[in-house]
């Protein structure tokens, strides 16, 4: 079925199908999502900022010496005191924040169509929520360099998570390495953001520490990927000839329940050492699997 | 380098193929080593698969053999065998000429009549205890030859009893008319002429009569015994009423025409080879010096045997076959991985903007 992006014409197959899930772009609704640190910048926004503002989420009172502002006196608060002192409420100023995705786009995300699937899906999705929020998005996709033609800028322009599909529909991911994710966290914006790191994490450790290193100032949200078919939905029996996705490698493995419980086995304890990685640097992974879960996700991001 | 023209030398003398340009085709024997028979499908990282000593075995014997495949069918093309060759085989015993009379005088019984009743022909009784004679000496090499107006070469030597044996079986057949001795020893002398390692050889002289021995022929007789050494031993079935080879008739009546049997003896002595004969004169008498001529003959042999040529093509095919066989079952085996958000019959690597419809639209289409 070729891609139906720029396909007006409704077909048999229930017409508005768009991109690899087939999940039309109208279905996602945008999710709220909240930050547990208070962004910078000047820009209006959704997200309770640093500074005082005059209003949105309240955050204290304060004596009108120390602001002198007569219009937010709390009458009530101010008559409880026994002091007599006049209080006035403190607001958090409602501030943008930079969302920004990082879309490993090495060879072994090509496995089950992940990229052009499930990661388009859940870009849109952010995308959309993001500029529903009145943030900016930018997305970045990069193998072992920065793919320019997956790449788009911060903006908050309406259809954003379209074009943002429409790059991934196209990304042909390939190439080995991800080092182009370095050069994505050098373009990311001075100011905090949160960041989505989408991949699989079957990068060397050594190469994630210094990914998250460069990410040090950003707020990241480790987005892993993964497949059933290498994992609860391997063969019991059979011979499999695998080829690596990257490095082009093949080998023959004859597939037996104690393999494939070998297998499954060493899939935990890798998904085990890369929890620890992340809880040491106290990030919270989301596990992305064989479909976009958007309630999770939407639990996930209003824990903050 | 003379290692490997060694090892070539060695196989081509023993090996042969009918097409040998067919050989060149056994380049092909590399394509199974470079491609497997299976799709290949992708995974993210090889990493993820534990290390596994069986299938990489598997791996390894698959690759072979389609390899192997290749390579039996060209052999089996070219047609492969291996030449006629000879083996060297050990034995005790002698080399062994049976010298059998098929004179018609042979049909008749000890009594030099027809035989009637319970009566043995001398043949048949020469058959019945030759055959008993070549089943106690199995280490032996015997050949056969009979004659009688003319030699006849019936067997070469030979170790595979079982042709010696048929052979002695057809002794009995109906005679024909003349014993022509002298050269049905020059036959037998013949049979070694190809003869070169140190056996003992002995030639087994069974007859019933003789006959002049011609001039020409005696010379001959001479050379070959001079040539070819070898024991000469003569089971001389005596009719009743025959004279004896061994006593001396009185003077006047010894010579060739009225006595030939004693001549021959006595020709036979003069030829300066071990000679024994033995009369026999019952069916008893020719068992004892059968015995006799089994107690002398026994000293190890070594002799070449010619094994003919064999045709190794269908072996070829039935290894390629199996071979075959193999990588069917293996690729009838063959599973494939079933990745997110993939109809079944997804490829691991497919390209990107390949879509695939999610379970919900299948219904509904």
């Amino acid at each position: 079925m070729k891609d139906t992006l720029n396909d007006t014409v409704t077909d048999a197959r229930g017409g508005a199908a768009r991109g690899a899930g087939g999940n039309a772009g109208a279905e996602w609704q945008p999710i709220a999502y909240r930050l547990r640190w208070r962004p910078e910048g000047i820009l209006p926004g959704a997200h309770p900022g640093h500074g005082e503002g005059a209003e949105g989420q309240f955050r204290r009172h304060v004596p009108l010496l120390r602001q002198p502002d007569p219009r937010r006196i709390d009458l009530r608060v101010s008559l409880r005191d026994p002091f007599g002192e006049l209080h006035v409420r403190q607001f958090a100023p409602r501030r943008t924040v930079p969302v920004a995705a990082l879309v490993d786009l090495s060879g072994s995300m090509r496995f089950g169509g992940a990229v052009a699937g499930r990661v388009a899906d859940l870009c849109a999705l952010v995308a959309l929520s993001a500029v529903r929020a009145g943030d900016s998005f930018a997305l970045f996709g990069a193998d072992a360099r920065l793919r320019e033609e997956v790449t788009l800028p911060l903006a908050r322009r309406r259809g954003l998570e379209e074009e943002v599909r429409e790059r991934l529909l196209t990304a042909r991911p390939g190439g080995t390495g991800t080092e182009g994710l370095m050069d994505a966290a050098a373009r990311l914006p001075g100011r905090r953001g949160l960041v989505f790191l989408i991949s699989d994490f079957l990068m060397p450790p050594v190469a994630l520490e210094r990914l998250l290193d460069a990410l040090w100032r950003h707020d990241v949200v480790p987005v892993i990927l993964r497949d059933g078919g290498v994992e609860e939905r391997l063969p019991r029996w059979g011979l499999i000839e695998l080829g690596d996705l990257e490095t082009g490698r093949a080998r023959l493995v004859v597939m037996r329940p104690g393999l494939r419980a070998r297998w499954i086995e060493a899939a935990a304890a890798r998904r085990r050492a890369l929890a620890a990685l992340f809880a040491r640097r106290g990030l919270r992974p989301v596990e992305l699997g064989d479909a976009l879960d958007a309630d999770a996700l939407a639990q996930r991001l209003m824990e903050g | 380098m003379s290692g490997a023209g060694g090892t070539i030398e060695a196989l081509t003398r023993n090996w042969g193929v009918d097409y040998p340009l067919v050989l060149a085709l056994a380049v092909l024997a590399v394509l199974p080593l470079l491609a497997g028979v299976f799709a290949r499908r992708g995974l993210p990282a090889l990493e993820l698969v534990p290390a596994d000593p069986l299938s990489r075995a598997v791996a390894l014997v698959l690759r072979l053999a389609g390899a192997v495949a290749v390579l039996a069918l060209v052999l089996g093309l070219a047609g492969l065998h291996r030449r006629e060759q000879g083996i060297e085989r050990e034995g005790t015993g002698a080399h062994l000429v049976l010298l059998l009379d098929r004179s018609s005088s042979m049909d008749n019984s000890f009594a030099d009549r027809a035989p009637t009743g319970d009566q043995e022909s001398k043949s048949a009784a020469a058959r019945r205890l030759l055959a008993e004679f070549v089943g106690r000496r199995p280490h032996d090499r015997m050949a056969v030859a009979a004659f009688s107006t003319s030699p006849m070469p019936v067997l070469p030597l030979t170790d595979h009893h079982e042709v010696v044996e048929a052979a002695i079986d057809a002794i009995d057949r109906p005679g024909l008319a003349f014993t022509d001795v002298g050269r049905g020893l020059a036959l037998a002398f013949s049979t070694f002429a190809g003869d070169t390692d140190e056996t003992s050889r002995a030639v087994l002289l069974v007859s019933d009569g003789a006959a002049l021995v011609d001039r020409r022929v005696q010379e001959a007789l001479r050379d070959a015994a001079t040539r070819t050494p070898v024991h000469l031993y003569w089971l001389f079935l005596r009719s009743r009423g025959a004279k004896s080879i061994f006593e001396v008739p009185p003077p006047g009546e010894d010579t060739p025409q009225a006595n030939p049997e004693r001549h021959l003896h006595l020709f036979l002595q003069t030829l300066g080879v071990p000679y024994r004969a033995f009369e026999a004169t019952s069916p008893q008498a020719v068992a004892d010096a059968i015995a006799e001529i089994d107690r002398q003959e026994t000293r190890p042999i070594r002799y070449v045997e010619r094994i003919p040529r064999r045709d190794f093509a269908r072996p070829a095919f039935a290894v390629a076959g199996a071979a075959l066989a193999l990588l069917m079952a293996a690729k009838l085996a063959e599973r494939r991985l079933s990745p997110a958000g993939h109809a079944p019959a997804g490829h691991g690597a497919n390209r990107a903007g390949e879509t695939a419809t999610p379970p919900a639209q299948r219904r509904a289409a």
